[in-house]
């Protein structure tokens, strides 16, 4: 292999690997503050993206589209935490996994019934025509997935860093009865996780959806990866998420050249297996100090 | 005081009894939702165009009656395990005369088993791959049920590589999806390959249904210094090769399955789709009175200016046809007569691909010729051109129309 080719399928991967980091990114953001992660991830990534797609349809432009996509997205983040979490944190059980799940399938048959399942494209202002960096194609498309990935989430870690109500949600995830004793609410703050989550789902799904096309199984391949993906770089830790996606895609391009594309898959598995046997919190993951 | 009721629950009854003898009832199956939909919803609306204009007709002329169709429609969603439920309900079903449909090869080989076991008569339209016929002849059935009407993959590997030797192009990548569609495909085009001896194939890779990158694969293609790319698999993802071939500066020739011939492969590959070929019984241009006559009625009665697969449209549509002359010259609803009647038709029956002149024989496992309609002859070269499928050779254009034209 050459070392264009190469080059060539590192980036392309890599590219694809801030689709999963970005999902990624929204498990992180609900487990910082609950320790509980929406499983209904995907279904809001593609939920988002048809709404979107309709929104084009009544003939909005780009601009307005995508705010109207996030804005969706972030409500039904809420709507998620509403139905399928807030009940069991109340409860302290473990209900949410189940509930998530179902509250899930039932935006997957929702979604189903009123846009159908087949696939369709996405219109998008942003040129597909490839420009060449050092020998490399890359396309115009994939560079705004990149930026707005990164973006978003380099937005998302200086709110939580610079502002009052990104501080309480930090003081939340660090330790939610010493903040609640600070007078800071922790439902509020896991509400506002969730609605970031569905926004970052939302963000994922209109930025891949020129790329991939969208319809309801296309974040079924994306958010198990993204899993993967939160699982190997830690829940907490949001670097992690985009270094780990980025090697995770270029590997599997890498993988699917050398070994053969009925293998694109293993590097995932095999790296999610290591992981859990090796650094069970994940490679930039923190370990949990618990108090006996 | 029990009596009015009772008689009025006979007369009913005789009524709907009556009414039943005056229907033939045939099911409608295929993908109409899911990856492979657009095949499979252009082929239902066009059998439900030929269905709409038989019974407006007054129906089907069988001894003193007119049978008017009456159609059950199941969704397979291209799911093999869904076509194998929807089979076996199907074949449950006494009255049930006939079957059309099935986009996908898995469907078929799930499923077509529960109609031949019960012999009941059905016509495999608009894909399916040549695996769902040739069961049979590894089985060695002896009286078949099943038809199949749609260009078979052994013509279409024979139209793809005879195009590229035409071409002088002697270096090849083969592409191809992991279901059963796609592999049996790419044994059809190996062996054509092989007994042409003129190709060689630089890179063999496939995918699944569903990946949204194909760099790998056609980086492979690029660095075996590929001169064509053969792609057998569905029309979306045959687009995000097209897009990735642009995107590689790959400039070499895109040759598909007839497959690609629909809106999510132009759609979704846009410019970048413009060049592609892939064989074709039908072409959505007004070629002739009776095709132009056909694509106003369809584009009038879906609203529609572009069919979104418009072989698919054609073939349910002409299926239809020849279905309801079997019944005719079986002069019953009884499955078994009309398969009997399919497999020695003695009407020509003008369709829109072509008129048909006896396209089934009498079924024999050594010559899977006898239960597939289409000829190599009927098949031209369709090109993607600025979002349509266009006539590669302007000639055929005229061949196809002489098809058509008593």
């Amino acid at each position: 292999m050459d070392i264009l080719s190469f080059g060539q399928l590192v980036v392309s991967g890599a590219f694809m690997g801030l689709v999963y980091a970005l999902i990624a990114y929204g498990f992180q953001l609900t487990y910082a503050t609950s320790r509980t992660t929406n499983f209904g991830q995907g279904e809001l990534v593609t939920a988002s993206a048809l709404v979107a797609l309709s929104i084009t349809h009544l003939g909005l432009p780009y601009g307005l589209m995508l705010p109207c996509g996030l804005g969706f997205g972030a409500l039904a983040g809420l709507a998620m935490e509403r139905t399928a979490v807030r009940i069991a944190l109340q409860e302290k059980s473990e209900g949410w996994i189940m509930l998530t799940i179902i509250v899930g399938l039932f935006i997957h048959s929702t979604c189903e019934n009123i846009w159908g399942q087949a696939d369709r494209p996405f219109p998008t202002p942003i040129p597909s025509e490839a420009f060449q960096v050092l020998g490399i194609a890359i396309t115009p498309l994939e560079l705004s997935v990149a930026l707005g990935a990164l973006g978003v989430m380099g937005l998302i870690e200086l709110f939580k860093r610079r502002t009052l109500l990104g501080k309480a949600v930090q003081a939340v995830a660090a330790d939610p009865e010493a903040a609640g004793l600070m007078g800071i609410s922790a439902r509020r703050a896991v509400m506002l996780s969730y609605a970031l989550s569905g926004m970052v789902a939302a963000l994922a799904g209109i930025l891949v959806a020129p790329i991939t096309t969208v319809g309801p199984p296309m974040a079924s391949g994306l958010v198990l990866k993204a899993f993967s993906v939160a699982v190997v770089a830690g829940l907490d830790s949001g670097f992690g998420a985009i270094l780990v996606g980025m090697f995770l895609g270029g590997l599997e391009n890498l993988t699917s050249f050398l070994v053969g594309s009925g293998w694109r898959e293993t590097p995932g598995l095999a790296l999610l297996i290591l992981t859990l046997a090796v650094r069970p919190n994940g490679l930039f993951g923190r370990a949990a100090i618990r108090k006996v | 005081m029990g009596s009015p009721p009772l008689f009025t629950l006979i007369l009913a009854l005789s009524a709907l009894s009556l009414r039943a003898g005056d229907t033939l009832l045939i099911a409608l199956t295929g993908a109409f939702s899911g990856g492979s939909a657009t095949q499979g919803t252009s082929m239902r609306d066009g059998a439900r165009l030929a269905i709409q204009e038989i019974n407006a007709a007054g129906g089907i002329p069988v001894g003193r009656h007119h049978l008017r169709i009456r159609v059950l429609e199941r969704d397979d969603e291209g799911k093999n395990e869904r076509g194998a439920l929807i089979a076996q309900e199907l074949a449950s079903m006494a009255a049930l005369s006939g079957v059309i449909g099935t986009v996908n090869t898995g469907v078929a080989l799930a499923g077509d088993k529960y109609f031949e076991h019960k012999g009941i008569t059905k016509l495999v339209t608009p894909c399916a791959g040549s695996q769902c016929m040739a069961q049979w002849s590894r089985a060695g059935v002896r009286n078949l049920s099943i038809f199949r009407f749609g260009v078979n993959d052994g013509i279409q590997s024979a139209m793809a590589v005879a195009e590229l030797t035409r071409r002088g192009l002697t270096r090849v990548a083969l592409l191809h999806d992991s279901t059963n569609y796609g592999v049996s495909g790419r044994d059809d085009l190996l062996r054509e390959i092989r007994a042409q001896g003129k190709v060689q194939v630089v890179a063999l890779e496939k995918f699944n249904m569903g990946d949204r990158d194909m760099t790998a694969q056609l980086l492979k293609a690029r660095t075996g210094g590929a001169q064509a790319v053969l792609v057998w698999g569905q029309g979306l993802e045959a687009a995000i090769i097209a897009n990735g071939m642009a995107k590689l500066g790959l400039k070499v020739p895109l040759i598909g399955s007839s497959a690609l011939a629909s809106s999510n492969f132009t759609e979704t590959a846009g410019r970048n789709g413009n060049g592609t070929l892939m064989p074709e019984t039908f072409i959505e241009e007004p070629i002739n009175p009776p095709v132009a006559a056909f694509l106003a009625r369809f584009h009038k009665a879906y609203r529609v200016t572009r069919i979104a697969a418009p072989m698919a449209a054609a073939q349910g549509y002409d299926c239809v046809k020849i279905f309801a002359a079997a019944v005719q010259q079986a002069q019953s609803a009884d499955t078994r007569r009309i398969k009997e009647a399919l497999e020695d038709l003695r009407e020509p029956v003008a369709g829109v691909i072509a008129i048909w002149r006896h396209p089934f024989s009498r079924w024999n496992p050594a010559d899977l010729q006898t239960h597939e309609a289409f000829r190599q002859d009927q098949a031209v070269m369709g090109m993607v051109l600025d979002g349509r499928i266009v006539f590669s050779d302007p000639a055929d254009r005229d061949r196809l129309s002489r098809a058509t034209t008593p």
